[in-house]
């Protein structure tokens, strides 16, 4: 046991980071899980590491509005092919994903050859660490999540095609450099995992609370027991989808029940 | 029986709390903390010979240490740059944020390998020399002097206690030097291949050769070009042993010992790596042993 780490200043800006994650990475799952692409993340956020290997490979400096921005194009550039392919061939759009992934990675490798430096981005990347949040980059992630949201709340009766793999992008991009590919995976696939079936706004309030429950019970467990707080995370994010699965149930089941009972 | 316990707890907590508090970022610094510190100030280590000090993961803890601490004791010279910064940064400390707090190990003494012109072609070097400066006793012994001085300096009510300590450390770590280039000067001329750079230090005093690396470039995958040269190398120039640090992947030395027939070595390279090296006069027993072991 270990109180030290308990501390609201240590772990308010990491939990801050994970709400805002969840703020868009919950109604985005709920589609995902919807079109049967579930690593679409894993595939949008390579590319988007391959987009700054080749930025630096190209001599932009490693710091700085230009890597991001480059990150933002290779994701956009990524979500656009993907939407061609969705349309040019449904019935495959997940082993291409796949493909796209396993291309992206292995390029970042052979182009890293010579640019070691672009190594430690390319962790950097991918393995984000959800303590290390910086308060400017919470606040532009802020600002890009209320826009994302703001769309995706303006057009949710045609979220579809090349605007959802943009919007998709964009979010994917954003959250993978802030906490990490593993928990981006985890927001986005376990609330909307654990409440499907559930319809309407009731399923975004109770995959909301699944996801929140289980940022703050990861965090608090990490220091507590001093692991790491992105891995802690994940497992209570999948710890709480499986409590809320089955207090659903059991609720549900009791529905049944009175529905009986109230035809007898 | 409660009250007992609170009083304890109490007494506990402000012995804490009055404490010198030191941040050690490697269990080196650790160990030489307590060797100049002794009871006078608490040593927190951030890291521990079975990981690669690159690259680490944030755990709430390591934050809070940092913030308490009154300094931060680290290797430097880039070592941690992947994750120091952030960790200061977090922390919200202003007293080991810059200044007489902050102190970095490679700032006291020359660093070797200082590239004369940074170019990224040649891998992840580190612009202000080699940071892997543990395994030199006069690098350490010149790092223990400014460390006292520093503690002396921030914690002026013991500065008596350190100076006497880093007097007894002198003239224990000068003998036992002497004790090791003595029995080390079988190893001299020997020939041997590393994994990663990490070694350069011990081998200079030694009067060991490097002639290869598995990590050509540091940081980059060897090509099979590479490793073709590299067991040509090895077999051919009577090659003591392949050298590796506890934490590093055993496959790339295991696979290239299985190619040449050279034995593959794994030593502690930091206090903690091995059983033997439990504090600093350790981590040079066993070094020297093993390597000793290799030449038989």
């Amino acid at each position: 046991m270990n109180w030290q780490g308990l501390e609201l200043s240590i772990l308010g800006p990491a939990c801050l980071a994970g709400l805002l994650v969840l703020s868009t990475h919950v109604p985005l799952g709920q589609q995902v899980l919807a079109r049967g692409i579930i690593f679409i993340d894993l595939a949008i956020a390579q590319i988007a590491a391959l987009g700054v290997i080749l930025a630096q490979y190209f001599g932009m400096d490693e710091q700085g509005i230009g890597v991001e921005i480059a990150a933002g194009v290779a994701a956009l550039a990524g979500g656009a092919l993907l939407t061609w392919t969705d349309r040019r061939w449904p019935d495959y759009q997940e082993p291409l994903i796949g493909t796209l992934f396993v291309l992206a990675a292995t390029g970042g490798l052979l182009l890293l050859a010579n640019n070691p430096h672009g190594s430690e981005h390319l962790k950097d990347l991918l393995v984000g660490q959800i303590l290390w949040v910086d308060l400017h980059r919470l606040i532009g992630v802020a600002g890009l999540s209320a826009v994302l949201l703001a769309v995706m709340w303006w057009r949710r009766a045609h979220l579809d095609g090349p605007l959802f793999y943009a919007l998709f992008a964009l979010a994917i991009t954003a959250s993978v450099q802030l906490v990490g590919v593993y928990l981006v995976f985890a927001s986005l696939i376990i609330p909307a995992l654990a409440t499907a079936g559930i319809a309407g706004v009731r399923r975004l309030v109770v995959a909301y609370a699944i996801g929140a429950a289980g940022y703050i019970a990861g965090l608090v467990l990490s220091a507590v027991l001093d692991l790491p707080s992105g891995a802690m995370i994940v497992w209570t994010l999948a710890g709480c989808g499986i409590v809320a699965r089955v207090l659903l149930s059991l609720r549900g089941r009791k529905r049944d029940v009175a529905a009986v009972g109230g035809m007898i | 029986m409660i009250k007992v316990y609170i009083c304890l707890l109490l007494l506990l907590a402000t012995r804490v709390a009055g404490a010198f508090e030191v941040f050690a970022c490697e269990p080196e610094w650790g160990s030489l903390l307590k060797e100049i510190g002794g009871d006078a100030i608490q040593i927190n280590v951030g890291t521990s010979a079975l990981q690669d000090v690159h690259v680490i993961e944030a755990k709430p803890s390591l934050i809070a240490k940092v913030r308490r601490a009154d300094l931060i004791v680290c290797s430097g010279a880039d070592l941690e740059i992947g994750w120091l910064p952030q960790l200061v940064r977090q922390a919200g400390n202003p007293k080991v944020a810059s200044g007489a707090g902050y102190f970095l190990a490679s700032d006291q003494i020359t660093t070797l390998e200082k590239p004369t012109s940074l170019d990224r072609s040649e891998g992840d070097i580190h612009a202000q020399g080699n940071p892997h400066f543990q395994l030199d006793p006069y690098r350490v012994l010149a790092i223990a002097k400014a460390l006292a001085a520093r503690l002396a300096q921030l914690d002026s009510a013991h500065a008596a206690d350190y100076q006497n300590r880093l007097d007894d450390f002198s003239t224990r770590w000068q003998a036992a030097t002497k004790t090791w280039e003595t029995k080390a000067a079988p190893l001299k001329g020997r020939k041997v291949v590393v994994h990663h750079m990490s070694w350069i230090y011990l081998l200079q005093w030694l009067g060991m050769e490097q002639i290869g690396a598995l990590e050509p470039k540091p940081g980059v995958p060897p090509t099979s070009g590479h490793l073709a040269t590299l067991v040509d190398v090895t077999k051919s120039s009577h090659t003591l042993a392949i050298l590796r640090a506890a934490y590093q992947d055993p496959k790339p030395g295991d696979w290239l010992a299985q190619q040449t027939g050279v034995p593959a070595v794994t030593l502690p390279f930091s206090v903690g790596g091995d059983d033997q090296a439990k504090d600093l006069f350790g981590l040079f027993d066993s070094t020297i042993d093993k390597l000793l072991a290799a030449a038989k």
